[in-house]
């Protein structure tokens, strides 16, 4: 039998599926997230790629912000448990979490069993979160995924508020309109959401080794600039993007082994 | 058993209906003044006949309060001057509004400006609370507020009635601690928003029926077996925590409040009026004898979390929940210290955002759900 974790995030959907003996028999990840299509599609593609069908799957555990609306689990768990289980799983010397989700930013202090000692997240605001990157590049007109290469391609970085989403697509904007070079606002945007972050980093404290979970941790250029604001070294999985989803299969697993 | 649900309901009744309550007061021929949080002189309000009525605003989307107050302003003032423009207050004589922050002191002008019907009554609460002249600042400020009241009621407010109104609001002081005391003895009966309702009521009720109702929940409950809580326990600092979803997202998750320092709840009741040469001194006092919290200005940082800290440890609590009323700046400036001084006193702790304008709290049910979950 196996266990599988689903991630429903704001932007994306992530599945992992765990063997009973632990070992990852399918991972999957869909672009879209919750009120989408996009956390059916990501199970169907995971069960596909495991090679089994949902009768197989003795317990599903869901996680992210359309946790409770996936059909057919057996529990769900918040998402910064999730995360913290995945990363210490992932990345085991890991103590302090950055998480960059689709709407939110959490930061996270865990101990060696993934268990959370404090956790510090952003309130309702879009600054500093891979929705602000989404809307930035949509004004610069390139794809998400070309932002890490075009900030490593800066002579120097922007100046950009790191207040308000709004207020910063006027001001890349007013960038634009004063021919400054693209590169150069790419990489005051990372180090805009890399101050944010820091920020919430600092709040929550800093305890080596520091990773990143969630899609955003893919994009070099602003692990980078976070890099240079909290002054740590951060650690960032391949698997970066699938950790709350591995978490909540861990958690599946754990609940399939004392059923 | 019955009494405490009986009660709990009416409780619950009484702190989702205060314009009923605010209408059954005015249809009795009493003079009811609106007090603004916090530290609102009441036994002035008392000794001159009328009744004092706390205002925190509510879940409301303001229509028009933006005519006067910009989406930046405190999301507890900005509801409270929506509902001063809209006449959810029409019928109070005047609102007593101590200006303790920024924020107040642009909400009178926007106050004046937009509720022509209700008269603001204010005065300031001096920050240096340590220079001798805070004292005699204060008490002619007490003076005005005791002038425009009497103007207001027709009735001189004498020493004595003063005294013996200061009398009453300290017993009910003792009262409500008494309760949140008895409570945590019952946390399978007394959930979060069960604790919240009694004390929000108590804001609406006239002293001696807070005295009367309070008292008779906490006998009921001791007539009750002690509850072994098995869950986590937090305590909740902030303005307030409401709605009830929040608050009924520490029940499901089997988290139970065992003490709070909430502006709207114990902040309130924990320091009594104390003895003084006079009943206005008395009053006077009682400002410069607050500790740890955000609306009044202490040169040690850590007074705060050290407070909570204590509170935590006396009541066995795991956690404290920083409740952040949307755009309250005082509250924003106490949280870094109060997190370090909690955190370093081996305590966990995390914010909800508490936001009136709007119903969506799925993080906070997220941030209480993980803290449960380890």
């Amino acid at each position: 039998m196996f266990a599988a974790g689903i991630d429903i995030g704001s932007t994306a959907s992530k599945a992992v599926i765990l063997a009973a003996d632990g070992g990852i028999a399918a991972k999957a990840i869909v672009p879209i997230g919750t009120g989408t299509v996009g956390p059916a599609r990501v199970f169907a593609q995971a069960l596909e790629k495991a090679g089994i069908t949902r009768d197989d799957i003795q317990w599903i555990t869901a996680t992210g912000y359309g946790r409770f609306s996936f059909e057919g689990i057996n529990d769900q768990k918040s998402e910064l448990s999730c995360h913290a289980r995945g990363i210490a799983h992932l990345l085991p010397a890991t103590r302090t979490i950055v998480d960059i989700g689709g709407q939110d930013i959490k930061v996270m202090r865990i101990n060696g069993k993934g268990m959370l000692l404090n956790f510090v997240m952003n309130d309702k605001c879009a600054a500093g979160t891979g929705r602000f990157l989404d809307t930035m590049a949509k004004v610069l007109d390139v794809e998400v995924t070309d932002l890490s290469d075009l900030s490593f391609q800066a002579d120097e970085a922007a100046e950009i508020s790191s207040t308000c989403t709004v207020f910063a697509e006027s001001e890349v904007i007013s960038k634009l309109a004063a021919n400054i070079r693209l590169e150069n606002i790419v990489s005051g945007i990372h180090k805009s959401v890399a101050r944010r972050v820091a920020s919430l980093v600092q709040r929550c404290g800093i305890q080596p080794e520091v990773a990143m979970s969630g899609g955003v941790a893919l994009n070099k250029g602003l692990v980078h600039s976070l890099e240079e604001e909290i002054k740590h070294p951060i650690q960032v999985h391949e698997d970066c993007q699938l950790a709350g989803a591995l978490g909540a299969a861990l958690y599946a697993l754990g609940s399939m082994r004392s059923a | 058993m019955a009494d405490v649900k009986n009660l709990l309901a009416q409780f619950d009744d009484i702190s989702k209906n205060p314009q009923r309550l605010l209408k059954e007061y005015l249809n009795a021929g009493d003079k009811v003044i609106a007090c603004f949080p916090v530290y609102t002189p009441q036994p002035l309000v008392l000794a001159a006949d009328m009744v004092p009525m706390g205002i925190w605003g509510g879940q409301c989307n303001p229509q028009i309060a933006g005519k006067y107050a910009p989406i930046f302003t405190c999301s507890l003032l900005r509801s409270c001057l929506e509902f001063g423009m809209t006449g959810a207050y029409r019928g109070v004589s005047a609102a007593i509004m101590p200006i303790i922050c920024d924020t107040f002191r642009g909400m009178n002008s926007a106050w004046r400006a937009g509720v022509k019907d209700i008269r603001p009554i204010t005065f300031i609460y001096p920050q240096n609370r340590k220079d001798p002249g805070a004292r005699d600042f204060l008490i002619e400020e007490i003076k005005t507020v005791r002038s425009a009241l009497e103007e207001i009621s027709g009735k001189e407010i004498t020493n004595e009635a003063l005294q013996n109104a200061i009398a009453l609001c300290n017993k009910r002081n003792a009262v409500m601690r008494a309760f949140c005391e008895a409570a945590n003895d019952h946390l399978d009966l007394i959930r979060p928003a069960d604790r919240h309702h009694v004390m929000k009521a108590a804001t609406f009720l006239r002293p001696e029926k807070t005295i009367e109702m309070v008292s008779a929940l906490t006998e009921a409950l001791a007539a009750e077996p002690v509850c072994d809580w098995k869950g986590k326990k937090v305590i909740l600092t902030g303005i307030t925590c409401e709605p009830d979803e929040v608050l009924g997202y520490f029940a499901d998750n089997n988290v139970a409040v065992v003490g709070d320092d909430l502006a709207q709840e114990s902040r309130q009741y924990r320091s009594d009026y104390p003895a003084a040469n006079s009943a206005i001194e008395s009053l006077a006092l009682h400002w410069f004898a607050i500790y740890g919290c955000s609306t009044a200005h202490d040169d040690n940082n850590t007074a705060r979390g050290q407070m909570l800290v204590k509170l935590a440890k006396d009541s066995g609590a795991d956690c404290v929940v920083l409740c952040m009323m949307r755009f309250c700046e005082i509250e924003e400036y106490d949280q870094p210290s109060v997190i370090d001084t909690v955190t370093r006193a081996g305590l966990m702790s995390f914010s909800i955002d508490i936001d009136q304008s709007t119903t969506e709290s799925g993080q906070a049910l997220t941030k209480i759900q993980a803290f449960a979950e380890n």
